[in-house]
């Protein structure tokens, strides 16, 4: 029974590290955070400082661009390399706080879902239906209408939007937990309903809930550059990738590196969760083990 | 289980005979989608519900936008009860509920013109672009999976793979926003500025562009039509078809280790004939609930779309609505959204139906 114990060991949660794909994810993020931290020190310039003599220059390697803005600067003559690295800030944040919120929300009503099951489990699974039939953006979208532009109701609205990708999986994974002969097992022994959830129930839901929020890191940081293009996000002064975005647009005939640099920056990011949820994933999931080894073999056989 | 069906023990229990089964079996077909269309249009008074309760508690005061700043008190006493808003919340919601079934969303704060009729105006657009993308997005999606199961653990099957990661990795505005960079303004290759050149003229009939030019018969307005849709449907698709390649391909995977296959292979039939005839039959159901579970995303990522290219489609109709605090408009966008996602919900449902005779009996 210890065998199929499904909580991922250290040294099995380590090895996703050899993956080469989960290496560069897991790099790239914690180099995302390095620069988020740092931003003062890093960025040459303050992310609003306009210098309205120097508009749409192109980077410092192209000609015409000047060594004091190294990635060249926007309509309004704001630095584009220091309001990429301030932007950095919100995705961060952004990418860490979403998902452990839309994971706790989700995962809470997920529990209740499939451990009382009955009328309470069919009472949240109708809930979640009537959420997942709104495109998740278009509820994003609505409730940021009714909430202030600020980074805590931007978490808040994706937090709300995104719980039931959560909800829905965890609870089929709850139920088929729930059967399992050990729950009956700690019951009969004498083991109260929350020490289950928390002793039998949680740890194995983790290799699931850990590559959901790896997945949920990615979708969260493309929802708030969609809410920030639309101009419903954080503050205006307050710089992202997305604001970024849809001003290089705005400018994209007479300037086009206004709008490659922070696409690139979202795309980078986004592709680094991707790698790191498909190594989490690989490394987390017996049967994709299972059929590594089995490749391994047959490939030492030959 | 070809042992169990020769050995006919299951069956013998309840067989009424051939014709009697039929009808049985049409029946419970009937009932059963008369059960489903139920549930989902009990699922659309809830949705009508939260739609309202959202929009109604939020901290917009809607007669802010009606009035003038010099409005007395009395004033606004006469329009809270003109409008009904003086009412308890769940009269005002059958009254609007009552109002929306006969088609009228209330008057756009801004423009004052009938919700209904502009959202309308503006939903073959988006419709279009959603057929246009789905077709592109299945047509790579299928051809990509059938490639990868052909060439499977060569290198085509990596490459595919590979494209498939970065695919679904970079989310669809930011397709569109590279497509524009390369293929529009670097190249010069496509158009993306609005749903067609400026210089034609084109009757609107259905709204759907494209057959409106194949009806006025101008194959240069067509060639236009397609060349502006290009981009964005192409953009949609990048996000369909990744996970319909791999779904696909592990389904296939699955279905050629069915004995049915091995027996198919016995007959003598050729492998195209399999393929086509048998394995892609059975490999086709889960493709297909894939696609209705895709569906909000799909549909959604068509709001940003249309407002990158300027598609006069409802996602544009909904950016302006949410910036100038447009609640009547944004409600009826809302629900509109979300008939588009119960609708597509339901066609795959009756499409899965359709092609698996399995699922009629239950």
């Amino acid at each position: 029974m210890n065998l199929s114990f499904p909580f991922p060991r250290t040294p099995r949660f380590l090895s996703m590290l050899a993956e080469p794909r989960a290496l560069f994810g897991v790099l790239i993020l914690l180099a995302l955070v390095g620069v988020a931290l740092a931003a003062p020190m890093l960025a040459p310039h303050l992310p609003n400082e306009q210098d309205l003599v120097n508009t749409l220059l192109p980077p410092m390697w192209v000609e015409g661009g000047m060594g004091s803005f190294p990635l060249g600067t926007d309509a309004l003559g704001q630095c584009i390399l220091s309001r990429l690295i301030y932007g950095a800030r919100v995705t961060v944040i952004i990418a860490t706080v979403a998902p452990l919120g839309a994971a706790l929300l989700g995962c809470t009503l997920a529990l209740i879902a499939g451990y009382c099951g009955g009328r309470v489990d069919w009472l949240i699974l109708r809930v979640v239906d009537v959420w997942m039939s709104f495109p998740a953006i278009v509820l994003a979208l609505v409730l940021m209408v009714a909430l202030t532009p600020s980074l805590t109701n931007v978490i808040a609205a994706i937090v709300l939007a995104d719980w039931t990708r959560f909800c829905r999986i965890i609870r089929s994974e709850v139920v088929v937990l729930r059967r399992r002969e050990y729950v009956a097992a700690a019951r009969i022994a004498g083991a109260r309903h929350w020490q289950v959830i928390a002793r039998d129930i949680v740890p194995g839901i983790l290799p699931m809930l850990i590559s959901l929020i790896s997945i949920e890191m990615g979708v969260a940081v493309v929802a708030e550059a969609i809410l920030s293009f639309v101009g419903r996000s954080v503050q205006a002064d307050v710089p992202t990738w997305g604001t970024m975005v849809a001003d290089g647009l705005q400018n994209v005939f007479s300037s086009q590196w206004g709008l490659i640099l922070p696409v690139l920056c979202i795309v980078v990011t986004v592709l680094a969760t991707t790698m790191l949820g498909d190594g989490l994933r690989r490394s987390a999931d017996p049967r994709l083990l299972g059929r590594a080894t089995h490749r391994a073999n047959t490939k030492g056989a030959k | 289980m070809t042992t169990t069906l020769s050995q006919g023990v299951p069956r013998a229990r309840y067989s009424p005979g051939p014709a009697m089964q039929g009808v049985l079996t049409g029946a419970a077909a009937l009932l059963g989608l008369i059960h489903r269309i139920g549930t989902r249009i009990l699922m659309m008074l809830v949705v009508a519900l939260v739609v309202f309760v959202v929009l109604r508690i939020l901290p917009v005061n809607p007669l802010g936008m009606l009035l003038p700043a010099t409005a007395t008190a009395d004033d606004v006493a006469a329009l809270t009860h003109t409008l009904g808003l003086d009412q308890p919340l769940w009269r005002q919601f059958l009254v609007w509920l009552g109002q929306v079934v006969q088609g009228d969303f209330g008057a756009s704060i801004q423009s004052g013109r009938a919700v209904g009729p502009l959202i309308l105006q503006a939903l073959p657009t988006t419709l279009q672009l959603i057929t246009c993308g789905l077709a592109l997005g299945i047509a790579l999606g299928v051809a990509s999976g059938l490639l990868a199961f052909r060439f499977l653990g060569r290198p085509v099957e990596r490459a595919l793979d590979v494209g498939g990661s970065i695919a679904i990795s970079v989310p669809d505005f930011l397709w569109a926003i590279l497509m524009i960079l390369g293929l529009g303004i670097g190249l010069r290759w496509l158009p993306f500025l609005g749903p067609i050149d400026a210089a034609f003229n084109l009757p609107r009939v259905t709204g759907f562009m494209l057959v409106d030019a194949v009806l006025a018969g101008d194959v240069a307005a067509f060639g236009s039509v397609v060349a502006h849709l290009a981009m964005p449907a192409l953009a949609l698709a990048l996000g369909i078809a990744p996970p319909l390649m791999r779904i696909l391909r592990s389904s296939l995977i699955e279905v050629y280790n069915e004995d049915y296959i091995v027996a198919a292979r016995l007959r003598g039939l050729s492998e195209n004939r399999i393929l086509f005839k048998h394995a892609m039959r059975n490999a086709a159901l889960p493709t297909l609930s894939m696609i209705g579970m895709q569906a909000g995303a799909i549909i959604g990522g068509t709001l940003l779309l249309e407002t990158i290219f300027s598609f006069p489609g409802i996602g544009s109709l909904m950016v302006t609505a949410i910036a100038n605090h447009d609640l009547p408009v944004i409600q009826g966008l809302a629900l509109t959204y979300a008939v588009a996602v119960l609708a597509m919900n339901m066609l795959t449902d009756a499409l899965l139906v359709l092609v698996n005779p399995r699922l009629r009996l239950s």
